[in-house]
């Protein structure tokens, strides 16, 4: 399993140059970064000043080599909008994400799996009919819309939660100030019920649908039968025999599932006016802050790496048929 | 039943339970919110370059002079200015018992290493201080004549210099020499009446009153870029001063019974330009828009009044050329809406409706997301023009990546829409757009020798009343011949709770000075 692990990381570092390689050139696309960064009456000359400054003025291979020497080394490079270290920045916005994702996750998770299940058990009936009508529904509905209404019901006509902002938990949870963290607690999760709601009602959605045809896929399998014959009862049917051998699928999607919401927090962090690390990139994209950019996606594509290789490693541990070296036992 | 009910009340007691406990408390009375669309990125002076990193600077930081809300020169950590004979040299003596954040004394040693720190090279800033107003000044040094005197001296006389100084916010030299570039664009130490108490990076900056002016012991600057959630947050009363308030939510605040929008006609100007350079003349169009004749016909095809109306929710009166109306030539009347007119000058210049039932084709172009409900505008515009008998190909671009660089090259047209800042403190600085042919601003290479010869003139003289009637009557050149299609003075809408009392001004500054509750 070591040699399995140490090759994946291996791996992964060619992916993340070639991530960092294709935001690197779609930025560059996008034209000369400069024009940000000075005055709507800057002279040429104030232009070409600003051009060198900022580094702008090499060939781009020059620039991107540059970057990816600096990299080798453990430097990310300054943010140019901020003017400090972009990988500091990043991780300073990185915790308000996480408690989002995982609030979202876990809200989605709660309640996909009893949805998908009652589905599944109650199949062609007036409940399965409204859930999966439900999620179809959820699957639709665009994350900012969902945001926005959210925001004027529940944050503006009944005023039942805040409308925008957050209260941190993790940050100083991990600066080791835990009395500060855990009275904070209660208003993070608070502030985190909307915005939570808006990006884990896809996840919710497309789990409950995901739940339930694993289930009825295994509902449907002999050993369920035999199962049923000899007796036993139904819930411990479900419970013992169906639903572990459901998980499989599920578990490969929540584990990937991170790693999406990671990536999908831009839109709702920018409605719910939320800092967190989608929003900063969203502005520094915006701002063509390259460096901050880079750090940005060197550090969503290797949580994204890291998951991908444990939910592997989690796979193996629930189906004893799968091996690490590629093939099925 | 009763068991059924029970989780649904636990949760909506909980729920109500934390609202309590949490974000629902009504806000103290010395604190006032200000929620801002643009994050912050610095608080390095040399740095700031976007007008919302600026308006919470200035709370900060102190300036030699400030500007009043009508433009007015108002004296601040000095009170008195000379200027030497030559123009050249910028005497300023400072107030007495002047003291910094950490408590440090400020002296002119420091306000001459402020400017100097700014203008430093090394420094590599890139802010609007020394991207624009140094190099606009001509800024050469700063020196301490004695503890209360300093002394600016600046390349060449230059009739905005005072007013472009008030842009440099001082602080102490001790301070900043103790800290790196990094620390001094986290941890301010300023010369204001305010100082930095935190700063969340995307999300909220709180400051701290420590000196006179100000009606509030703390000013809270919340980041909240989406423009909807902006107004839910004032409508809820979580916000006082909220800006960028889009047209299409005037009605909403204003009928909440919480809060109401001040419109007020701000400092941009709005307009058509016709790029008259000779690589547009030779392009489709851009040999008729050579004509002055042929460009003051254009200024009758478009309705600016309904434009206003109809797409930016406000009455407005349409500019007469480049200069803010309180310093504008005041015998100019603004062009009215004659189609009628327009085609009967067309056809005498020239450019008659052909058997299709155009005149002459022409390419405009426009970058959008920029200004107020820009591309309605532009499409309005364009419906105007076509009424007229122009056949025009409209191209609509992304602002930052496509539309800026065509601007710095001074390559869009013939036909673009734009708006440039202005200012309310001189006609002049109005007018710097085009102080050269070869200005960077002179986004239309407009060269009418009527206007540049008499630019020396206007700028030597030392008897205000003969500059008065030079720039009078280059005022009226430009609304003759010149290279602008005249709209209007970009409005600016800004969401106030009634809560609070306090007047938006015309120069997008969002000072909170003089905010006071109710």
């Amino acid at each position: 399993m070591g040699a399995y692990i140490v090759r994946r990381l291996l791996q992964s570092i060619i992916v993340i140059i070639g991530v960092t390689l294709v935001s690197f050139l779609a930025l560059q696309a996008g034209g000369d970064p400069t024009y940000l960064f000075v005055s709507e009456r800057a002279s040429t000359e104030e232009i070409e000043a600003t051009r060198q400054a900022l580094g702008f003025d090499r060939p781009l291979h020059e620039q991107y080599l540059s970057f990816v020497g600096d990299l080798a080394r453990g430097d990310f490079g300054q943010s140019l909008s901020y003017r400090q270290p972009a990988m500091e920045i990043v991780l300073d916005a990185l915790p308000a994400t996480i408690e989002l994702t995982l609030f979202a996750m876990i809200l989605a998770l709660m309640l996909a799996i009893p949805l998908g299940v009652l589905a599944a058990i109650n199949r062609g009936t007036a409940w399965d009919g409204s859930i999966t009508t439900m999620s179809m529904v959820g699957q639709s509905i665009p994350s900012f819309w969902m945001g926005i209404m959210m925001i004027l019901f529940f944050g503006l006509y009944i005023r039942l939660f805040p409308i925008s902002g957050n209260v941190p938990f993790l940050k100083p949870l991990i600066a080791g100030d835990f009395a500060v963290a855990f009275s904070n607690l209660p208003r993070t999760l608070y502030h985190l019920v909307l915005p939570g709601i808006a990006v884990g009602t896809y996840s919710l959605a497309r789990n409950t649908r995901l739940v339930r045809s694993s289930l009825l896929e295994v509902l449907e399998q002999d050993y369920v039968r035999t199962a049923r014959s000899k007796g036993i009862a139904e819930f411990r049917v479900l419970v013992h025999h169906a639903l572990r051998n459901a998980w499989l699928p599920v578990v490969t999607i929540v584990g990937l599932e991170f790693g999406f919401l990671l990536g999908g927090v831009v839109v709702v962090e920018t409605v719910f006016s939320y800092p967190g690390i989608g929003r900063l990139l969203f502005a520094a994209i915006n701002q063509r802050d390259i460096p901050l950019v880079q750090a940005g996606v060197i550090l969503l594509a290797s949580i994204f790496i890291l998951l991908n290789l444990l939910v592997d490693l989690v796979y193996v541990r629930l189906d004893p048929r799968v091996k690490l070296d590629g093939g099925r036992g | 039943m009763k068991r059924h009910t029970a989780p649904i009340r636990a949760l909506a007691t909980c729920v109500l339970g934390m609202s309590l406990l949490t974000g629902c408390a009504e806000q103290s009375d010395d604190t006032i919110v200000v929620g801002l669309s643009a994050d912050i990125t610095t608080f390095e002076p040399g740095m700031i370059s976007s007008r919302d990193n600026a308006n919470i600077a200035r709370h900060i930081f102190g300036a030699l002079f400030t500007l009043g809300p009508d433009g007015e020169h108002i004296p601040e950590l000095a009170h008195t200015l000379e200027i030497s004979d030559d123009g050249m040299a910028y005497v300023y003596t400072l107030n007495q018992g002047l003291t910094c954040h950490d408590g440090e004394a400020l002296t002119a040693e420091d306000v001459a290493y402020t400017f100097n720190r700014i203008a430093d090279p090394a420094n590599r800033f890139t802010g609007n201080t020394p991207g624009f107003v140094f190099s606009s000044i001509g800024f050469e040094s700063a020196e301490p004549l004695d503890d209360l005197r300093v002394q600016i001296n600046i390349a060449q006389k230059n009739p905005i210099a005072f007013g472009l100084m008030t842009e440099v916010y001082v602080y102490c030299k001790d301070a900043y020499e103790r800290m790196s570039l990094d620390e001094a664009a986290s941890n301010p130490i300023g010369s204001g009446a305010y100082r930095l108490a935190s700063w969340t990076r995307g999300s909220e900056v709180v400051l701290e009153k420590v000196r006179e002016p100000g009606n509030f012991e703390r000013i809270v600057w919340r980041i909240i870029p989406e423009a909807s959630t902006r107004t839910a947050e004032l409508i809820a009363g979580n916000v006082d001063i909220i800006a960028n308030v889009v047209p299409e939510q005037v009605e909403t605040i204003n009928e909440s019974g919480r809060a109401s929008v001040q419109v007020v006609s701000g400092t941009r100007r709005m307009y058509v330009g016709y790029n008259l350079s000779a690589e547009h003349a030779a392009m489709p169009g851009g040999d008729a828009i050579q004509d002055p004749d042929v460009r003051r016909a254009l200024q009758y095809a478009v309705d600016v009044p309904t434009i206003c109306r109809q797409l930016l929710s406000v009455e407005c009166e349409r500019a007469t050329g480049l200069v803010n109306p309180q310093n504008a030539n005041p015998n100019l009347i603004p062009y009215s809406y004659d189609p009628e007119l327009a085609g009967r000058l067309l056809d005498e210049a020239g450019w008659p409706r052909g058997d299709d039932g155009t005149r002459f084709f022409i390419r405009m172009q426009a970058g959008q997301g920029r200004y107020v409900n820009d591309v309605n505008v532009v499409l309005a515009i364009v419906q105007y023009l076509e009424d007229v008998g122009l056949d025009i190909e409209l191209e609509l671009m992304e602002w930052a990546s496509v539309y800026t660089p065509l601007l710095r090259e001074r390559s869009m047209g013939p036909l673009f829409f734009l708006g440039t800042g202005g200012g309310l403190w001189s006609p002049i600085y109005d007018m710097t757009d085009i102080a050269r042919v070869s200005s960077g601003t002179n986004y239309t290479h407009w060269s009418d020798s009527r206007w540049f010869d008499r630019w020396p003139d206007m700028v030597n003289t030392e008897d205000l009343d003969e500059q008065r009637v030079i720039i009078d009557e280059m005022l009226e050149v430009f609304y003759d011949d010149g290279p602008w299609l005249h709209l209007y003075f970009q409005p600016d809408f800004y969401g106030v709770s009634d809560r609070i009392t306090w007047t938006a001004r015309r120069d997008e500054h969002v000072e909170i000075f003089e905010a006071s509750l109710r």
